[in-house]
């Protein structure tokens, strides 16, 4: 078996990988900016849930929140298909961090603007949609390319919970072939791939959407 | 025909008046300057005639409107009171033409073809067409004032607010406004102007307003306010501006 067989048998997991990565950014990504938004109604007992949900899913570990949807809800008769579980503890995760970037990015908004726009006699929403989420989005830029990364790089975690991505097929392999060296290499250079193409795509919409002169004043 | 008329404006900030019974009128193709040291609530006034700020007391009737009611709907009555922000504070997100445009799409619901055309008409009433995919970042500080004038002119306010429209620019630039602000008027367009820019209120036709802790303390040409006013706030405040004169 040749290191390219290794590889291209690793790279049915991988589809699983970026599978699983994806339903997690997209978990993270909006709930994050849900998360955020509602920040911004500033509503007291919201402000505490919120509080609560980015400080439970910032200070707990990946693996334990994991385990407890995973294996702690069907015991009370929930049970969770994996890859719903891995977008309930990585993907919420996502979402805990990110909201803090987009609090921080909504907040680097020049109030000037907002108040420019509500003197044209723009209603809240419009002056959220129009002015503060475009702006907010192109602020989070680099934070957000750090949180998607940071997804990819724990989605092996899926492993635990019978997902066959990447790193369960190497296992398997490795445990019959004897040869780990060699597979847990191919594991890190499709990793490595997976990672370079996700950053390349992020960069070419953050440059496609970039405005000339734009930056946090 | 009056279209702003304003009785006993009040406005505190923690039981502190800023304002404190604002009277004054202003008609149709009128210009009116309000003028007053620094701290007076020349900005506090401007805010509150579109409750960008809320007032404390007092009447404001725009257009035959009272509009501190509750039920009014004041973002209505904001579509047609344009309003040019000392730091002009465009849309840094939107090319000029876009932030134009913004209003006419979001408020009016005009097509993105139409709202094109109407922007690109006022641009170019301000001399900014060559700039107009341009990003504010990229525009100097007098060419950002003239996008953010046609942002105001494209929504076709009944009046236009400017709050100290030359303290942000060089003393060249500042003349330019002079000339803009004449030009806007003989069209018409009805302004209410704060500055403490002397030379700018000397080339504008209109009264000056001198607002004083808040309070109106005299209404005149600008020239019967320079000639030994009897109000004595009016003649230290102008002998500070223009020692020589
Ligand atoms: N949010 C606020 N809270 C408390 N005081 C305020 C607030 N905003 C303004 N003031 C006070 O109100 C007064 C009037 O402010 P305003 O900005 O209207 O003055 P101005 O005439 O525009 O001054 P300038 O010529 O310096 O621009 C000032 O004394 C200011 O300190
Ligand atoms: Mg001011």
């Amino acid at each position: 078996m040749t290191f390219l067989e290794i590889v291209s048998i690793l790279a049915r997991g991988a589809g699983f990988t970026i599978l699983v990565t994806l339903a997690c950014i997209l978990t993270g990504f909006f709930s994050g900016l849900l998360a955020a938004l509602l920040f911004r109604l500033d509503i007291r007992p919201l402000n505490w849930l919120l509080h609560a949900f980015t400080y439970t899913f910032r200070g707990i570990p990946l693996l334990v929140i994991l385990f407890l949807v995973f294996f702690g809800l069907p015991s009370i008769g929930l049970p969770i298909p994996p890859l719903v579980a891995m977008m309930l503890s990585l993907g919420l995760i996502c979402g805990a961090y990110l909201s803090e970037v987009f609090r921080g990015a909504l907040e680097a908004v020049d109030p000037n603007e907002l108040m420019a726009a509500q003197s044209m006699g723009m209603r809240r929403i419009q002056i959220l949609t129009a002015i503060e989420i475009p702006q907010m989005l192109r602020f989070s830029a680099p934070g957000m390319l750090n949180e998607f990364t940071t997804v990819l790089k724990y989605s092996p975690f899926a492993y635990t919970v019978g997902v066959p991505e990447i790193l369960k097929e190497a296992t398997s392999l490795a445990l019959t072939t004897l040869r780990g060296m060699e597979i847990y290499l191919a594991v890190g250079v499709l990793y490595f791939l997976i990672y370079k193409i996700m950053m390349e795509m992020f960069l070419w919409v953050e440059r496609r959407y970039a405005i000339p002169g734009f930056k946090q004043i | 025909m009056t279209l702003l008329q304003v009785r006993g404006l009040t406005k505190k900030h923690d039981d502190v008046g800023v304002l404190n019974g604002v009277d004054f009128s202003l008609c149709k193709g009128e210009i009116k300057i309000v003028m007053g040291p620094s701290g007076c609530g020349k900005t506090t006034l401007l805010r509150c005639l579109n409750r960008l700020q809320e007032p404390s007391s007092g009447e404001i009737i725009f257009d035959g409107e009272e509009i501190t009611a509750a039920a009014v709907d004041i973002q209505q009555v904001r579509q047609r009171i344009g309003f040019v922000f000392q730091n002009f504070a465009l849309y840094r997100h939107l090319s000029a033409l876009d932030n134009v445009k913004l209003g006419l799409r979001k408020l009016r619901g005009l097509s993105d073809a139409e709202a094109t055309q109407r922007a690109i008409y006022e641009l170019s009433r301000v001399e900014m067409q060559d700039h107009q995919d341009k990003y504010p970042a990229h525009l100097s500080g007098g060419q950002q004032q003239r996008v953010a004038i046609a942002r105001a002119l494209v929504m076709d306010p009944a009046v236009l607010f400017f709050d100290e429209p030359t303290s942000a620019l060089d003393p060249l630039m500042a003349r330019e406004v002079a000339n803009l602000l004449n030009r806007l008027h003989d069209e018409k367009v009805t302004i209410l102007c704060v500055t403490h820019d002397v030379t700018l209120a000397k080339n504008l036709p209109g009264d000056v307003l001198f607002l004083n802790h808040g309070r109106v303390e005299a209404e005149a040409p600008i020239s019967e306010l320079m000639k030994n006013h009897a109000n004595e706030n009016v003649r230290a405040f102008f002998e500070q501006k223009a020692p020589s004169e």
